[in-house]
């Protein structure tokens, strides 16, 4: 740390103190966002907190101007956070970087227009990022990592000065996926459905008004928590609107849509083009798409078991292990293909031996009840029409579109 | 609205009058009637008293008023009650404002301070007041202003207390908080000195709306009122009426500062000041006044009249006409007043909704019940009554919503006060007198359930002990004080919980001097209160007519003239069917009796309820019945009680409620130095402070049971058990852990392997081994044993099917694994999984804990068991779930147990939806695992299994056919409509349906 003299120290605070008085009286609100996000490292912000650790009586500073003590509360934590972030205390950093939160909040409250929106997002970013800094030194440290959820209660204290009528409105939903981030994070995601409720049960502001940006993650939050729910519709609806919207040049976010369209697309029967898959490479999808289309079972759950754990992880595992039925059906069409070369004239009856032989080719060991198991569920399904003898061991086809598609609905349906 | 507000502020403000008058009558006892009131708000009492001028102190400066009025304020007083009065009428505007500011003028009235203050401030005040007044209740106003003149001079002569809560007024106005406050105290100033006015001018401008203000203030007027009768009858009543004069233009006052006082401001505050004058000519009608101390109530009663009559005019010409009105009002009071009142009532109500809103809804609430029941209690001895009693709903509301905060606790004391007060009222007073006294009775009503209730409500604990801790914490001068106070009362409160006299114990009467032997003047104990209650109670009935006398001139104080004037109505037509003041003073002072009982119960709260029932009661009997009521109405005060605690509970609440607790310090300090009649005042504020200590300790404990949690020496705490016996029954502690009773850690070995080799049912070894965790968990052991018990007691419970005993130690047993405790945790990891996968029904569950195995795991054979049931599961694959179902490691098949029913009925419907035509019951007993049912040789084993599967197919509306061969086969076909299943069981299998976790969506 470069040696600050005394009087240095005080003018680089003074100067803060001012510029922060001077932005908030005249209601700029980028000035104010420089000033409050200080995770971005900035030189300005590491020079003041230098600053700060040798002039230590910040606060009687701001006690002493009439001007600066009007925000006492205010900038008296913000200094104190910002000194502890300096010297690597996260969890010191963070407690006061929520007390000060919280009394910029109440400040931002009486405030009548929404001016320091932006500032308010930089403070609802800066306390999300800092809990999770603080809970990373919390774990390392043996301790438990609470701040986080602090943050998120924090972030709902925020979220209900916000969600109310009037121009701030409109701040909402910043908060929110501030919020659904907080919670995806902590894996609590059933608290989203509060938050989700106010946010779309709320007439009297138009879901359209908010900003695009915001509109993009509410969308793929709840797109995914529509994957969780494997309620596909619902899911292919918001995730193709977070992929509409989405800014084309940030290549990372439209990656992270598609990792959950994707699934949600093959659910339904729809299948990406490689080209897609390489464009954003989603590597871990073109095995899966392949064995789509080929109807290789064992493709399948290969390229399942090679990245179960980022699909578990993601959280789509169990949808593209239900592709499974699908894939039987690819096989069966098949089969039947095959079948009608040779003998067109029963080609509609599909021995269970056969499909079993076929399975042994892929190297799937299963036996007759298995196999009929399995094509009993496919019927059920209706992703093959006709029925299954048991006597006879055969699968009757039905003759007019024995393998109907999905055509954009779930299996079963 | 106001009046509606002043009804409702009256109603507290009746108790603060009913504690004023206490304090007059025996000024320590007022003055402790005051501390109770304060309770919650104890410090800002004491504050008040010290400002007397400052709407805080108001309260505590109530009781000092008290006891200046007692003392010598009667010519001092005059003057200055008169000013009150005329605030009042201007009160009377907004009751609830009234009643607001009655607390916060309680304060200047008790205070012999105030007077100086109260002749300024009221001056101001009564010119807002009457501004108010002359807004919503132009004529009213003139008419309480007329009322609060006459009554004022009476009452002024008795309370010039009153007329310094006039300045409180003004303090009042400005701090909501100290409306607050004040709303108890008021209650009691108001009754002393403002209430009257404001009833009076409640009446006058709007009969109704003044009777219900009214009502709770004649009830601490007539308290007032009675007790001056009963003691310095003059004096004392007129005192006592100014403070409910007071009162309601406390109430009003707040209501016209939260709403739109404004319009009546301007001109209202010169109609105020000539009010005053007027109010102080009025005293002029004091004449009658002085007749109405002798004979207050007749007087009044004309004016009363006049005043209704003229309700316009007062507003013109507050003074003389709301003298006159006063005496109409006085003289209406029973008829009148029963026709006024339910014209008013009106009014008030109108106003008092629309005040409400702006208040505090909850507080409304209570004080509206109060004010209703104290009402009903009136009505059924008068009509006016009634009509007071809607006025008081009314005000209620409006006090409610500036009471909200404060107020509420204040308010529903005073209400107390108020119902308390008329109940004694009517005891004592004789039949005219009774009708008379319900009114009064419903006002000291509160008091009486106050003191009542303290005393007698042993299950009510927490509001008398309560009122103890309050009254303790107010004679705290420090923090010193306080702490060595808080100590000691815990230990007194520790001391009878364990030897059970906690709640039989009188805690309104137990001395504090055990808590507090620096306070000693403050520790009169609540009897003391009580008895200078009672005492002063007479002299508040006299103050009660004196009131009257304020409402004719309460022009200027209108809002306490007018509601004096009501309650003076009210009692007038007792006194007019007495026709003799000194009867309806004598009835007066029973209320007043009653008051100070309310006062020295503290809990305002209690109050607000009990006033209703207490009046009833009181109506029905006498002081006896008080009591009675006042343990009903401490009931009901209960919730109002709990919300008020909710509220106290609240940041802005609680800074209030320090800032109060500072100035009641200061309060005390002056009431102290002010006269003798200080130590009833003192008590008053003791009570106030005692319920604001009460609630502040309860936080307090609260807190500090918290900061107990974190900061106690676990180590220092833990037991070391000293228990032999390897068999012991499970109880669920409720207290601290006996080491005698404890196993320690090699019994408990013993005890474990002693239920591992039992021969006795799950029921038994369940009992055991909760006991044996328990002394685990007493003696904090975390270690291999402990781990072992879990797990034996979770596979019990697996074995036994008791999800929710296996779920409670496999929440434990995570805690152990994560602790580096070996046992063993991949069985348990693959009973989770198969948990999840087949009850909880939760993907994001199944994925994290599936994401969560290790590469080790994955390779035991439980946990790989467990992987391949959830792919058979999720992919609906009957034939390998039913192969893993008999291939099951550990207790896995325990677990899927649970799930077999469910898995059949989808295997049944898929293959009667996909299977053509039959299927042969032999196949469904092999595939869906009938087979290995029940007996050991291998053919019996074959038909059991037939046998089985026939009936749960045919349980499950399956169409059975039998072949040639006698065969049984299912019919597909007829069978995929009809299958249903018997019982919901795939509801929820763990049977509680909270766990699910989409239908706790659905539901929030």
């Amino acid at each position: 740390m470069a040696y600050v003299s005394m009087g240095e120290a005080h003018r680089r605070i003074t100067e803060f103190l001012n510029r922060f008085c001077d932005a908030v009286s005249l209601q700029d609100s980028s000035t104010l966002c420089r000033l409050l996000s200080f995770s971005s490292n900035s030189a300005s912000h590491l020079s003041l907190a230098d600053a700060l650790n040798v002039f230590q009586d910040a606060s009687s500073l701001i006690r002493q101007s009439d001007k600066f003590s009007e925000y006492g509360e205010i900038l008296t934590h913000l200094f104190r956070s910002l000194q502890s972030y300096r010297v690597g205390n996260l969890v010191e950093a963070y407690l006061a970087f929520e007390k000060f939160a919280n009394a910029f909040v109440q400040e931002f409250r009486n405030w009548e227009s929404a001016w320091a929106l932006e500032a308010l997002y930089v403070v609802c970013y800066e306390v999300r990022i800092l809990a999770e800094k603080a809970d990373k030194e919390l774990t390392s440290n043996g301790k438990s990592p609470e701040k986080l959820k602090a943050a998120g209660s924090l972030l709902m204290k925020v979220f209900g000065v916000l969600a109310g009528k009037g121009p701030k409105r409109v701040g909402a939903l910043y908060v929110t996926c501030q919020l659904f981030k907080t919670y995806f994070k902590l894996g609590t995601v059933n608290l989203c459905r509060s938050v989700i409720r106010s946010i779309e049960t709320a007439r009297i502001f138009d879901f359209e008004e908010f900003p695009k940006r915001d509109k993009v993650t509410y969308m793929y939050y709840t797109g995914r928590l529509e994957v969780f729910n494997e309620n596909f519709p619902a899911a292919d609806t918001k995730l193709s609107y977070a992929l509409q919207y989405c800014n084309p040049k940030k290549q990372r976010n439209i990656r992270m849509i598609l990792k959950y369209l994707i699934p949600v697309k093959l659910s339904i029967g729809i299948i990406p083009k490689d080209e897609l898959l390489q464009k954003y490479n989603l590597h871990e999808y073109i095995n899966i798409v392949q064995a789509l289309r080929k109807g290789d079972l064992r493709l399948l759950r290969h390229a399942l078991q090679e990245h179960e754990d980022r699909f578990l992880r993601s959280g789509v595992y169990l949808v593209l292990e239900k592709l499974e039925l699908q894939v039987y059906q690819r096989l069966m069409k098949k089969i039947y293909i095959i079948q009608k070369l040779s003998d067109p004239a029963r080609a509609h009856q599909l021995k269970l031996e056969v499909i079993a032989k076929a399975l042994r080719w892929l190297e799937i060991d299963m036996d007759l009840d298995e196999v009929e198991c399995i094509m009993t569920i496919l019927i059920y399904k209706n992703l093959v029409k006709g029925y299954l003898a048991h006597k006879s061991k055969v699968v009757v086809l039905s003759k007019q579109d024995p393998f109907p598609k999905l055509n954009g609905k779930p299996v079963g349906s | 609205m106001n009046q509606g507000g002043n009804t409702q502020a009256a109603a507290p403000l009746d108790p603060n009058s009913i504690e004023k008058r206490y304090g007059i009558d025996g000024n320590q006892g007022q003055i402790s009637s005051y501390q109770y009131s304060t309770g919650s708000d104890g410090a800002p009492w004491t504050a008040q008293r010290v400002d007397n001028q400052v709407v805080e102190n108001g309260n505590y400066s109530n009781s000092n008023y008290y006891h200046p009025q007692p003392t010598g304020p009667a010519s001092g007083n005059v003057q200055e009650i008169p000013n009150t009065a005329s605030f009042t009428s201007s009160t009377t505007s907004g009751t609830a404002n009234v009643a607001q500011d009655y607390s916060g003028y309680t304060p200047y009235q008790t205070s012999s301070d105030p007077h100086n203050y109260s002749n300024t401030g009221y001056s101001n005040y009564y010119s807002s007041y009457q501004q108010q007044p002359s807004q919503s209740y132009s004529q009213p106003v003139g008419a309480y202003q007329n009322t609060g003149a006459p009554y004022q001079p009476i009452s002024s002569f008795q309370n010039p207390g009153s007329y310094a809560g006039t300045a409180s007024y003004s303090g009042t106005y400005y701090n909501p908080a100290d409306y607050q406050t004040t709303g108890g105290y008021q209650s009691t100033n108001y009754n002393n000195q403002t209430a009257g006015g404001y009833p009076n001018t409640n009446y006058s401008n709007q009969t109704p709306t003044s009777n219900q203000g009214n009502y709770t203030d004649y009830t601490s007027n007539s308290y007032q009122n009675y007790t001056p009768d009963a003691a310095n009858t003059h004096s004392s009543t007129t005192a006592t009426t100014i403070p409910v004069h007071y009162q309601q233009n406390y109430q009003q006052w707040p209501d016209y500062y939260s709403q739109a006082e404004v319009p009546c401001a301007p001109g209202t505050e010169k109609s105020a000041t000539s009010s005053f004058s007027q109010s102080f000519p009025v005293p002029g009608v004091t004449s009658e006044m002085p007749a109405s101390n002798g004979q207050p109530a007749p007087s009044y009663a004309q004016p009363w009249r006049q005043e209704t009559n003229s309700s316009q005019p007062p507003s013109q010409q507050p003074g003389a006409a709301v003298s006159a009105s006063n005496d109409a009002y006085w003289m209406h009071q029973t008829p009148n007043q029963q026709a006024h009142y339910p014209v008013p009532p009106q009014n008030h109500y109108q106003s008092p909704l629309e005040t409400k809103p702006l208040y505090e809804t909850p507080f409304q609430g209570h004080q509206r019940p109060t004010y209703p029941q104290g009402m009903n209690s009136q009505s059924s001895i008068h009509q006016a009554p009634l009509g007071y009693r809607q006025p008081t709903q009314t005000t209620p509301s409006v006090d409610t919503p500036r009471v909200s905060k404060v107020q509420i606790p204040t308010n529903p004391r005073i209400a107390s006060n108020l119902p308390s007060g008329f109940p004694k009222m009517d005891k004592d007073s004789s039949g005219a007198g009774a009708t008379q006294t319900p009114a009064y009775v419903s006002v000291s009503m509160p008091k009486p359930k106050g003191h009542t209730t303290a005393m007698p409500e042993p299950g009510t604990f927490p509001k008398s002990l309560r009122g103890f801790v309050e009254r303790a914490f107010a004679r705290c001068k420090d923090d010193t004080e306080k702490a060595s106070c808080q100590a000691a009362l815990r230990e007194i409160i520790t001391k009878a919980t364990d030897d059970g006299s906690l709640n039989t114990r009188d805690w309104d009467t137990e001395p504090l001097s055990t808590v507090l032997s620096t306070h000693m003047t403050n520790t009169e104990s609540s009897c003391t209160l009580i008895s200078s209650f009672q005492n002063k109670s007479p002299i508040r009935r006299p103050k009660s007519r004196w009131e009257p006398v304020l409402e004719a001139k309460p022009f200027v104080k209108s809002a306490s003239t007018f509601s004096s004037g009501v309650k003076f109505g009210g009692w007038n037509h007792q006194n007019e069917i007495n026709k003799k003041n000194s009867e309806s003073f004598q009835k007066v002072d029973a209320v007043t009796g009653f008051k100070p009982t309310y006062s020295g119960q503290n809990s305002a709260k209690k109050s607000f309820q009990r006033p209703v029932k207490r009046q009833r009661f009181s109506g029905g009997a006498a002081t006896a019945i008080d009591d009675e009521a006042s343990s009903d109405s401490d009931k009901d005060l209960t919730p109002y009680y709990s919300s008020t605690m909710a509220l106290a509970s609240s940041a802005e609440e609680k800074k209030r409620r320090d800032s109060r607790s500072k100035r009641f310090e200061k309060v005390q300090g002056h009431g102290r130095g002010n006269d003798t009649p200080k130590p009833k005042n003192v008590n008053v504020g003791n009570l106030q402070s005692r319920r604001a200590t009460a609630l502040r300790l309860s936080r307090d404990f609260d807190e500090s049971g918290s900061r107990a949690v974190e900061d106690i020496d676990w180590d220092s705490l833990t037991v070391k058990g000293s228990c032999q016996e390897i068999e012991k029954r499970y109880l669920r502690l409720t207290s601290a852990p006996d080491p005698s009773t404890v196993r320690p850690e090699d019994v408990l070995e013993k005890a474990l392997l002693m239920v591992q080799d039992s021969q006795k049912n799950y029921l038994y070894k369940c009992d055991q081994l909760k006991s044996i965790r328990q002394d685990l968990t007493v003696q904090r052991i975390h270690n291999h044993l402990t781990a072992k018990v879990y797990e034996t007691h979770a596979r019990l419970a697996l074995e036994a099917g008791d999800l929710p005993e296996y779920n409670q130690c496999l929440s434990q047993l995570k805690i152990l694994y994560a602790e580096g405790i070996e046992g063993c945790s991949l069985e348990f990891a693959a009973y989770s999984l198969l948990y999840i996968t087949l009850h909880s029904n939760n993907n994001r569950e199944l994925l994290s804990s599936m994401s969560r195995l290790s590469e080790e795991a994955k390779k035991d054979e439980a946990v790989r068991h467990a992987l391949s049931v959830r792919a058979a599961v999720t992919s609906g694959n009957y034939v390998m779930f039913f192969r893993l179902y008999k291939t099951a490691p550990n207790m896995n098949s325990c677990l899927m147990d649970l799930y077999v029913e469910k898995m059949r009925y989808k295997a049944v419907t898929f293959m009667s939806r996909s299977c053509r035509p039959t299927i042969p019951v032999s196949y469904l007993v092999q595939v869906l695992g009938f087979t290995g049912a029940s007996s050991e040789s291998t053919g019996e084993k074959e038909t059991d299994g037939m046998e089985e599967c026939s009936q749960w197919l045919k349980a499950h509306g399956a169409s059975l056919i039998a072949d040639s061969n006698g065969d049984m086969l299912l019919d597909t076909k007829a069978s995929t409509p009809s299958l249903f299943m018997p019982e919901p069981e795939d509801a929820v299998a763990h049977g509680d349906r909270n766990l699910d976790v989409n239908d706790f969506f659905t539901r929030t």
